[in-house]
């Protein structure tokens, strides 16, 4: 009984990150310009990815037929899952401030840039 | 000594899960790791040894993130998934200067990384000597660096500090 409500779990996490990844997909394409697609990626980082991740380690830890292997699936997608919550902001950080100092991508349209103005603009 | 402990117990918890085994090879491993990890690395992640072996600190931090994995997070992604599906796609980008409290390192980078993780929100720069973050918001509420305060950052600091300060 609870196997099957954690699968269930697993699999309604599976479902909608799918859902998500798609739709961050649909923005990238829509978005138009850098930063504003660079908001349609984060959708799918956590969404689309860190909520799928933590229902596959659900999924597996509760197929009884992976024997002991099913802990080994399960924690390294835990630990994956986890790791990539801390790190993939650090991506996003560097696109972000490297793309800004060059000045290779206008944050246009935009209604004010203070970093600009800062930076003496 | 109090200041290697949080750091090995953490390694060999990390160690444990990952290889999803109790078996005694696995056991030993990863107590060598947590203490050849622990000695090498805990003078540069922990400053203070006190704070670091706070259980109720801890218990801050599962809280935070149960909070911020699912309320925080649920309410950015219905709010960002409802722009992008929207025929017009009603977006007000501003680059707006959001001004931090926190003092420590941790507390510093957790918020820009939670900051980051929230769809809607990312940060650009930051400036360490006026204590400020440089957010590239979607949908501005507002300019003025205490709005943007209020509804950017907050929420995050306020909880943090109460786990890293």
């Amino acid at each position: 009984m609870i196997e099957e409500v954690v699968r269930y779990a697993g699999l309604a996490m599976l479902v909608a990150g799918g859902f998500i990844n798609l739709v961050g997909a649909v923005g990238l394409i829509r978005f138009r310009n850098f930063y504003l697609r660079l908001h349609a990626a984060t959708v799918s980082t956590i969404g689309g990815t860190f909520y799928p991740l933590l229902g596959l380690a659900l999924i597996s830890l509760s197929t009884p037929e992976l024997g002991e292997w099913r802990f080994f699936m399960g924690g390294s997608l835990l630990t994956a899952a986890f790791i990539l919550l801390m790190l993939a902001p650090a991506g996003s950080h560097a696109l972000a401030r490297a793309t800004h100092r060059a000045s290779v991508a206008r944050p246009e349209p935009v209604i004010a840039d203070h970093l600009e103005e800062d930076r003496g603009g | 000594m109090r200041r290697y402990v949080p750091v090995a117990v953490l390694v060999f918890a990390v160690y444990i899960v990952f290889s999803g085994s109790v078996s005694p090879y696995d056991l030993v491993i990863g107590a060598l790791l947590a203490v050849g990890v622990s000695l090498a690395a805990s003078r540069y992640l922990v400053r203070d040894p006190s704070k670091a072996c706070s259980i109720g600190r801890f218990a801050r931090l599962v809280w935070y993130a149960l909070y911020y994995l699912t309320v925080a997070e649920f309410r950015a992604h219905r709010k960002v998934i409802g722009i992008i599906l929207s025929r017009d796609m009603p977006v007000r980008p501003a680059i707006v200067r959001v001004p931090y409290r926190a003092r420590g390192e941790y507390t510093v980078v957790a918020s820009a990384n939670s900051i980051t993780n929230t769809p809607g929100t990312v940060v650009v720069d930051i400036d360490t000597d006026k204590s400020l973050f440089y957010v590239h918001w979607i949908y501005a509420e507002g300019l003025d660096p205490e709005t943007a305060y209020e509804n950017i950052l907050k929420d995050f600091e306020t909880r943090l500090s109460r786990v890293f300060e």
